[in-house]
């Protein structure tokens, strides 16, 4: 057993400062554990002897039975006399959502000293404090302490995501619900006095619900850059590793005797740490999200030669124009691929690439395109344009483009459009297609399968 | 082994002076003796010792000013680039130290650096900080306007392998001027690979070091290797 299984499959909670007030920390957390967790779960609070049915007990040593992990959500000096009852009964793992530690001065610092001593001493893991913990949607911990009502929890998924910033991870999962992406854990750490960003990336890997691992993160620990880049390029082997940096501003270089110095902002050398770690940088959270849709329901793109097939031109030139400015290859296709099309399709097609299909453009011809140019090896993936404005088109377009996935060359589809184009969007997307809103969005995930693949198979 | 515990030799003598900063020539040798290409230099504290040094390194050779006081040695009239023989060393010598001593009357004055006259190639800069997160961390780009206006440089957290430093190489937008564009003949992109991986070698050994610029590093045609014209390095505070 892993001793980071504890935060995400306990079979007993106990929730230090669960509470009957409405708006308390407290509550919320016990009302998220009441809601979803199968295990057993118990309050502690002096106060009450049960709180919203669940029974209550002075201090963790009261409890009869077993605690596997305790959640801690009580004001920051009384948490050391906390870790010190959940040493005593013999808690395997803590998560200390409370505030008032390093985070606010030396008064606080020294609370945190005084933890770590315990926790090492007797081997009890610890997320936090200052965080918002833990959210797994298999197991139903949750210990983000914002109301259902207030923040949408999202639909089970292959998505994990490891936020140094609690807000971010609480805004992404309540953002990520109502678009129905798939989350299957969040860990916001806070202070990191035990378990980090490294650690946690380690787990995942493991983790097989877990296929693409997003971060966000504003800094690592001191002297911690090395590690991180060995152990994420360990990862990116099996599974992708996205990243979201916050704090891109300059260091103090006011004092730089040489030119390296001068230039060598902090944010420049996370960048370069990323590279080097083979994680795939996103420019914004939408951005994070569409590749980590991509990569999580598509093979990783063998190459760089992308077939765009559309039925609107100037779609498919949006399309080529931002894949190549990705770097990406839009190749013409050979004669005798050529030939085979033109013979099956009608004369005012225009084959090259991308190929246009035009505005009388049928399933069919998607169909045959698709068959035809996947499983040659001219292209490593395709582009996918079905703009539904076109009368021709019907919903039979989802099977086909399902049934070429037979070929494993990652497919991925743009179409823009309103009310009826996001409900086909939803059919692709319901056969673990990604669908874009945009062709260079589109472009950009397919950027991310060929990026990956580079990263993957990269030696050494 | 004992490359390493040469150049630790001229760690600790800064050191042992107070000084933070290798002076040019002692820069030069350490990174000499990693392997790095250097344009030959020795610091000369008198006419006669300038003229054994010039007699050494062979003609043409430059002149430096070497002090501590003066960090942009040509605007106070304190190089000389292409020195023929004997004669024109001499006048050079006095030359320069009348220019300092005008123009910088409170300069301490080192002596005067002689160094092998480097041909003119496509200038390109490599260096490295010691970064509080990340350790040692190697930059690469082209040198003038290239790095100081238009910021064109890349980073790679050392150890940096060969593969990491060719990708440093493609990565810059210059690049295309590296591998030959209008009248530039393609450079010899090894040779500078040879440079980056090298430095990645020399900042292993050596964690005191916490600046370094090679700069400029005259870069040559396909085959003809790289040369190291100015070199500076600054050393941690010593514990």
């Amino acid at each position: 057993m892993h001793s980071l299984d504890v935060f995400f499959n306990p079979k007993s909670v106990a929730i230090v400062g669960a509470t009957p007030k409405t708006g308390k920390v407290g509550r919320v957390i016990l009302e998220n554990f009441k809601r979803k967790f199968k295990g057993k779960v118990y309050a502690v609070n002096p106060k009450y002897r049960e709180v919203l049915g669940v029974p209550s007990y002075p201090t963790l040593k009261d409890i009869p039975e077993d605690i596997d992990l305790g959640v801690i959500a009580i004001p920051a000096p009384s948490v050391p006399q906390v870790v010190r009852d959940a040493a005593d009964k013999n808690v395997k793992g803590l998560i200390i959502i409370s505030g008032g530690f390093s985070e606010v001065g030396e008064e606080g610092r020294k609370l945190e000293e005084e933890i770590k001593k315990i926790i090492i001493e007797y081997g009890i893991r610890v997320i936090g404090p200052n965080c918002l913990g833990v959210y797994d949607a298999f197991s139903g911990v949750d210990t983000f302490f914002l109301p259902e009502e207030r923040m949408r929890r999202p639909v089970k998924g292959p998505i994990a995501i490891i936020s140094q910033s609690g807000a971010f991870a609480a805004t992404i999962l309540d953002w990520a619900a109502p678009r129905g992406i798939g989350i299957g854990k969040a860990v916001s750490y806070g202070n990191k006095i035990d378990v980090d960003d490294i650690e946690l990336m380690k787990y995942f890997e493991k983790d097989p619900t877990v296929k693409a691992i997003l971060i966000y993160i504003e800094g690592l620990k001191k002297g911690q850059g090395l590690k991180f880049i060995e152990t994420a390029r360990e990862i990116v082997k099996s599974k992708p590793i996205l990243i979201l940096k916050g704090g891109k501003t300059k260091r103090g270089v006011e004092a730089a005797a040489s030119h390296t110095a001068a230039l060598a902002g902090t944010y420049e050398l996370y960048k370069a740490a990323f590279k080097q770690a083979g994680i795939i940088e996103a420019c914004g959270f939408e951005d994070l999200f569409d590749m980590a849709k991509a990569l999580t329901t598509q093979p990783p793109a063998q190459g760089k030669r992308v077939l765009v097939l559309t039925d609107a031109g100037g779609m498919g030139v949006m399309a080529t124009d931002a894949l190549e400015s990705l770097g990406l290859e839009v190749p013409e296709l050979s004669d005798s691929i050529k030939s085979v099309l033109k013979e099956k399709l009608p004369p005012h097609c225009i084959i090259r690439n991308p190929v246009d299909l035009t505005g009388d453009a049928t399933d069919e011809r998607y169909k045959i395109v698709l068959d035809t140019v996947l499983p040659s090896n001219e292209v490593d993936v395709a582009l996918v344009i079905t703009q539904m404005q076109v009368p021709t088109l019907t919903e039979k377009i989802v099977d086909y483009i399902y049934e070429a996935t037979k070929y494993r060359k990652p497919i991925v589809v743009c179409m823009t459009g309103s009310e009826f184009t996001e409900e086909i969007a939803k059919k692709i997307e319901s056969k673990n297609i990604p669908v874009y809103p945009s062709p260079e969005r589109a472009a950009k995930a397919v950027w991310a399968l060929y990026k990956y693949n580079v990263y993957r198979t990269r030696v050494g | 082994m004992n490359i390493v515990n040469e150049a630790k030799k001229i760690i600790e003598k800064a050191y042992s002076e107070g000084r933070r900063h290798l002076w040019e020539d002692e820069a030069k040798y350490l990174c000499s003796l990693y392997g790095i290409p250097v344009a030959k230099s020795k610091v000369a504290k008198s006419e006669d010792e300038a003229l054994k040094i010039a007699n050494e390194i062979g003609y043409p050779i430059v002149m430096k000013i070497v002090s501590p006081d003066i960090l942009h040695k040509s605007d106070v009239g304190g190089v000389v680039v292409g020195v023929k023989n004997d004669e024109e060393l001499v006048k050079s010598y006095r030359q320069i130290l009348e220019n300092v001593r005008k123009r910088v009357p409170k300069a301490r004055i080192i002596g005067i650096l002689i160094q092998e006259y480097a041909p003119q190639g496509l200038e390109v800069i490599v260096g490295a900080i010691k970064d509080a997160f990340f350790g040692h961390t190697v930059m690469f780009g082209l040198g003038g306007v290239f790095v100081e206006v238009l910021k064109d440089v890349t980073f790679r957290v050392t150890p940096v392998s060969r593969e990491e430093a060719e990708e440093m190489i493609k990565e810059i937008k210059a690049y295309q001027i590296l591998r030959g564009v209008r009248g530039i003949k393609p450079r010899d992109i090894n040779a500078l690979v040879d440079i980056i991986t090298k430095v990645s070698k020399l900042l292993e050994y050596h964690p005191e070091i916490v600046e370094m610029d090679l700069n400029p590093i005259m870069l040559y045609e396909e085959g003809k290797g790289a040369k190291v014209i100015d070199a500076r390095i600054l050393l941690e505070p010593k514990s």
